[in-house]
């Protein structure tokens, strides 16, 4: 093969204690497709950033064409000619698409030429094998159509590596296959396209070679002819297992907590059935735009179900916003802390008692500060909270602690049914065995836990069953005792299906 | 030397008032009390010159403490007003003198500073329900500008048309009660029976707005013939407007101005004749009736007369136009035309 | 119709819409208001709308990039009272040093704003309401209580607004007006010609993709800012030229007359699209309606404010309704058009390999 155009060499990157990159090294060549695959943290957005000039690398270093080169942020990845697209395109609604795509030229001088821009932005489009309308302006596009600008944006600019970070994950079928077409198209151009996915089989669609890391480390490459899935994904998911991983025994009762019955949202999900027992712990699995987020919220009311029935205790409900879903006793702990979950300026004692206020009025309808502050205190003690004191602001806490202040939030609440959404993603391993033993706690006393989790050996350790879901699609509820990481990967990425497995 | 048309009406009310007299103090200079000069925002050539006049009060009176001249901005004019009185009530001011224009809002916060000790007098513009108000130095009787604003227009119209008001805001105490006494002389007296008022509009003390507010008349009366403006912001605003536009033929301006301001358009025949008193006197009256009240020497009760350096006796009388309110009147007024605007533009 | 609405530029659309509804406007007061279509409305307005054209243009700059200037009303008295008393000191200066002066001025407090917005990152809305309330405060100090008068101005200053260049039956196309327009027409050309200037849109539009793509979207918020705060003080020699009296109170409210010019001109109060056209017409029609409701007898003095309100509401609103009609219109034929080619090429595929 020719000289590779980017190498990456033993490149480490750590965020406090974290590392997010050890001894990464990786070459990329012009004309491949290269596939790179990890489970959700492994290192890949740091590894697009670091390529891009967001970050920068904390040891190694980074070869273009050979020369050691510092990148110093994207305008400098740009002249280099690496350039990246994401999930969520990054477009200007208001801009038409040639304006879009020349937004950043530099070589087109001081005066526009409107005319002449549109003309090269059609053949942009074109080269691409896309054909709409340039003069239209890019809020009215489809996603596909404005991954597609993008594209158009950086070829406009002489790219040489251009980095797709999972950018079929919102789009339909077709769409995706369109983007999987242009990224062979511009490998065939000579480009270096790097392709994020965790759609195993459009790897095996595309790729000319495949890269897993794991851990921020480097795990394998190989041309795609010599992988198979099953030795990627146990590469994936290999990981030294810790023994706060072990087993624990089931609670699980026979009364029915929650019932949902081909419960559909038009165009996100369809057709998600499932039981859940007091005292049992289901745990939902799946990729990233596996849709078990969009499950949760229906079930809570954010953004409701458009079709199937859920049953609470038996009990057909209609759950058409969260104050209904809280009446019916569930709660939902997000996954985003910071945007839905905490009041980050806000003492620890006022973010535990804000969903739960009634039970903290005092004398004329007045808060109890008293009360408040002995609960969030009782708290503190039982969730083994690391503060001094219960009135110091949320936002001053680890991520840990932040996330028992707001499982304390919830509990506080006694709810029936307890959704957990990602409770363990970025906290460290002695919190995830806590907020484990708070969550087996929950069900031992009786209540219904149901966890979203993109960890495969918490799902294995923690459920008592597991829910696989693929695209918004059901793929099949497997019991814990019974399965394997393997097995529910297989599952989730859409190599196998229930039936062919038992 | 000035040959003012000084008016009858004025002189005769303040000799009426200061014949009630019971008692004629003379004022003792020296005596020390911080006192607090507040027109209704800074900024403006009139309310400086009113400054002026107290600090010579001020100096003459030989006082140690300070005379502070405080006032809002103008986007902020009402709550900073509100905001000083309180300000100076705490800091055990002697006296605050204000040009109210912050309507009846101002009371409770006057009322707190004359319980705290200080003294309110108001000058230019009054609380309108006298609340709070210690005593209101007039600076003419406002039933004797309703007649002055009323003589001019029918002078300019020769007695017959049309007229316009273009007031300040729609809710200054002072304009408003000057246009309700106009607007009765123009009612009870036959001589005026020619003259028809046909609108009232605000230009906000904005020369912008004002501007165009007194085109806006000129393009709805077709038959306009003067405009009275009761406030030195409009009437020169409607003064360039008309000149601007070609119109002093067809329409004059009239109302209250400064000399200075007006001088072109009086010159030039826009504006022949408008009136006003001297702000530079009104403070300095203000300044020795706030002192007499700050430091004792006045209580502040109808008929207490006393001597305001040069500028002679006064007495504190009813307010005519507000029941239950004292005022002491200055007077008097001085209408301009040709003649004598350039000798008082100096 | 649609068709025809499909061959337009949205933008051009927009500024269509916009003179229809500016003839609405006429025609209504026309058949309310005795003897009010004629020569002298045209003079009205265009005299009066010099100034603030110059104002919304200035505002429209800023409130691309998803930013507002509530100080513009605090720059232009400010720049007219300090160039106001430069001439009247200085009495032999020529007119361009005397622009040049109140521009260059305006752009200082321009780059005041600029600098806290763009590099301290304080949202725009507090840095301005703040340097409004800091520039007029300068003012009444600067001004240590005097005003600017006509009397003391040169001829060619105070005579020059109302200088008229050409005449048309009653219609005067007076030298401010013309300017104004002129001015207006330079920065429209500038906005959508120069590429510098698209970056202003794409920061409004989007600024983490502008950051992405590599723009430097510090020094472009700034710039804006400069040059708004230059518009706003050539604004101010036009407002000392044409009311001659300047006292402290100059400009005020000019920020909210400016941004209500700008959003009836159709410019995205968040940012990312809008033409100093479309507020040039926008500022006609406040201008246009605030005057004629002056002369409609129905409404009275304390009511105007309340029916202006509604009007810039409606006309908003109508807007806003409008665009996003025709952008989704025009993006299901778009779709359609695409899902019949895919159509075919599947056909096609069908049939045979392709060659």
């Amino acid at each position: 093969m020719a000289q590779p155009i980017v190498q990456l060499e033993a490149v480490s990157k750590s965020f406090g204690m974290t590392h997010a990159l050890s001894d990464m090294s990786l070459d990329l060549f012009p004309g491949e497709v290269h596939a790179l695959v990890g489970e959700n943290g492994a290192g890949k957005s740091t590894l697009i950033k670091t390529l891009t000039g967001l970050y920068q690398p904390g040891s190694g270093r980074i070869r273009v064409d050979g020369q050691p080169r510092v990148i110093s942020g994207p305008q400098a990845a740009r002249a280099l000619g690496i350039a990246a697209i994401y999930q969520e395109p990054m477009v200007f609604p208001d801009l038409d698409v040639a304006e879009n795509i020349f937004i950043s030229a530099a070589d087109e001088g001081l005066i526009l030429r409107p005319a002449h821009q549109r003309r090269r932005a059609r053949d942009l489009i074109a080269r691409i094998g896309m054909a709409f309308d340039v003069d239209q302006v890019a809020s009215g596009l489809t996603l596909a159509e404005q991954q597609a600008v993008e594209i158009a944006r950086a070829l406009s600019q002489d790219v040489r590596v251009l980095i797709m970070d999972e950018p079929t994950a919102s789009l339909s079928a077709h769409e995706a296959a369109q983007l999987r077409r242009i990224a062979r198209t511009l490998a065939e151009s000579g480009v270096a396209v790097v392709y994020i996915s965790h759609r195993l089989e459009e790897i095996f669609e595309i790729a000319d070679r495949v890269t897993v890391i794991r851990d921020g480390s480097h795990i394998s490459t190989r041309p795609v002819a010599e992988v198979t899935s099953e030795g990627m994904i146990a590469e994936m998911v290999g990981r030294a297992v810790g023994n706060y991983l072990d087993k624990a025994a089931s609670t699980a009762t026979a009364d029915i907590a929650l019932q949902a019955e081909r419960l559909t949202r038009d165009g996100v999900f369809e057709d998600i059935s499932f039981t859940l027992h007091r005292g049992e712990v289901l745990c939902m699995a799946g990729l990233v735009g596996a849709r078990r987020t969009d499950v949760a919220l229906a079930l809570f009311g954010v953004s409701p179900a458009t079709g199937g029935t859920i049953r609470v205790a038996g009990r057909p409900m209609r759950i058409p916003d969260p104050a209904a879903a809280m009446a019916a006793g569930i709660a939902y702990v997000s996954e985003d802390r910071r945007k839905l979950g905490l009041a980050m300026p806000m003492p620890i004692r006022a973010n535990i008692s804000v969903a739960t206020l009634g039970k903290f009025l005092g004398r004329w309808g007045l808060l109890n500060r008293d009360r408040e502050r002995a609960t969030a205190e009782a708290f503190r003690k039982r969730l083994n909270i690391r503060t001094p004191d219960v009135e110091v602001p949320v936002g001053t806490l680890s991520g840990g602690n932040q996330q028992k202040v707001m499982l304390a939030k919830w509990l506080n609440m006694e709810p029936a049914i307890l959704i957990f959404d990602e409770p363990t993603r970025g906290i460290d391993v002695g919190a995830k065995a806590e907020v484990h033993d708070l969550i087996r706690a929950f069900a031992a006393a009786g209540g219904a836990a149901l966890v979203i989790s993109s960890d495969l050996p918490e799902v294995l350790a923690l459920g008592d069953r597991i829910l696989v879901m693929r695209e918004g699609q059901q793929m099949g509820v497997l019991d814990a005792a019974g399965a394997s990481q393997e097995r529910v990967m297989q599952l989730a990425t859409g190599q196998a299906t229930l039936q062919e497995a038992s | 030397m000035k040959s003012f048309k000084t008016l009858g009406l004025a002189a005769a009310l303040m000799i009426s008032g200061a014949s009630l007299a019971t008692a004629q103090t003379a004022l003792e200079g020296g005596q020390e009390v911080d006192m607090v000069l507040l027109p209704k925002f800074l900024g403006i050539l009139v309310f400086d010159q009113a400054n002026e006049g107290a600090q010579e009060a001020h100096a003459e009176l030989e006082n140690p403490g300070d005379l502070l001249f405080v006032g809002p901005t103008p986007e902020n004019s009402v709550a900073g007003q509100i905001e000083i009185m309180t300000t100076s009530a705490t800091q055990g001011q002697g006296a605050v003198m204000l040009s109210n224009n912050a309507g009846d809002q101002i009371a409770p916060a006057a009322q707190a500073a004359q319980e705290a000790g200080t003294r309110v007098v108001t000058w230019d513009s009054p609380i309108p329900g006298g609340e709070g108000e210690d005593v209101f130095v007039a600076q003419v009787d406002f039933g004797s500008i309703g007649v002055v604003m009323a003589d001019m227009a029918h002078s300019i119209l020769g007695g017959e048309g049309q007229m316009a008001v273009l007031s300040a805001t729609p809710d200054a105490a002072n304009q408003n009660a000057w246009i309700a006494s106009m607007q009765e002389v123009l009612a009870a007296d036959e001589k005026y029976a020619g003259i028809e008022l046909v609108d009232i509009v605000y230009g906000d003390d904005q020369a912008e707005v004002s501007y165009n507010r007194a085109l806006s008349l000129v393009d709805q009366y077709p038959d306009l013939g003067v405009i009275m403006s009761p406030t030195t912001v409009g009437i020169q605003a409607a003064s360039k407007a008309m000149q601007d536009e070609g119109l002093c033929d067809q329409v004059k301006v009239s109302g209250l101005g400064l000399p200075s301001e007006m001088v072109s358009y009086t010159m030039n025949g826009c504006a022949p004749e408008f009136a006003l008193w001297d702000f530079r006197d009104l403070g300095y009256l203000t300044y020795y009736t706030a002192y007499g009240l700050a430091t004792g020497q006045l209580v502040g009760e109808i008929g207490e007369s006393f001597t305001a350096g040069r500028m002679g006796d006064y007495t504190i009388e009813e307010d005519p136009g507000r029941p239950g309110a004292k005022r002491i009147l200055m007077g008097p007024f001085t209408v301009y035309t040709a003649e004598n605007v350039e000798a008082a533009a100096q | 119709m649609l068709r025809l609405m499909d061959r337009l530029n949205p933008q051009v659309l927009r500024i269509l819409a916009l003179l229809a509804v500016l003839v609405a406007v006429i025609l209504f007061f026309a058949a309310v208001v005795p003897n009010y279509l004629n020569g002298r409305l045209f003079n009205r307005v265009s005299s009066s709308v010099a100034i603030m054209a110059l104002i919304a243009t200035a505002q429209t700059l800023v409130i691309i990039t998803r930013n507002i200037d509530l100080s513009i009303g605090s720059t232009v008295g400010f720049v007219a009272f300090a160039t106001g008393s430069l001439i009247t000191n200085n009495p032999d200066l020529g007119p361009v040093v005397l622009v040049l002066y109140a521009m260059a001025l305006g752009a200082v407090f321009g780059a005041i704003n600029g600098l806290l917005v763009a590099f301290a990152r304080v949202p725009s809305i507090i840095v301005t309401l703040g340097t409004m309330a800091l520039f007029r405060s300068a003012l009444v100090e600067y001004s240590d209580s005097k005003s600017i008068s006509t009397a003391n101005l040169p001829e060619w200053l105070v005579s020059f607004p109302n200088t008229v260049l050409w005449q048309w039956g009653q219609m005067q196309f007076r030298a401010a007006f013309v300017a104004a327009v002129v001015v207006v027409l330079i920065v429209h050309v500038a906005l959508s010609r120069l590429r510098a200037a698209r970056r202003l849109y794409a920061i409004g539009s989007n600024p983490e993709a502008a950051e992405m793509a590599g723009i430097d979207t510090r020094k472009t918020v700034f710039v804006a800012f400069v040059l708004a705060g230059a518009l706003a003080g050539l604004g101010g020699f036009m407002f000392l030229a044409r009311f001659g009296t300047i006292t402290v109170v100059a400009g005020l409210g000019f920020e909210l007359k400016s941004v209500a010019a700008a959003v009836v001109g159709g410019v995205n109060i968040f940012g990312g699209s809008g033409t100093v056209i479309g507020a040039l017409i926008g500022a006609i029609l406040v201008d246009l309606i605030d005057t004629s409701l002056v002369r409609w007898q129905m409404v009275s003095e304390f009511w105007r404010e309340a029916v202006l309100g509604i009007l810039i509401l409606l006309s908003v609103a109508a807007d806003a309704l409008l665009m996003r009609r025709l952008v989704a219109a025009r993006a299901a034929r778009e779709h359609r058009k695409a899902e019949e080619r895919i159509a075919r090429e599947l056909a096609a595929q069908a049939q045979g390999p392709a060659p």
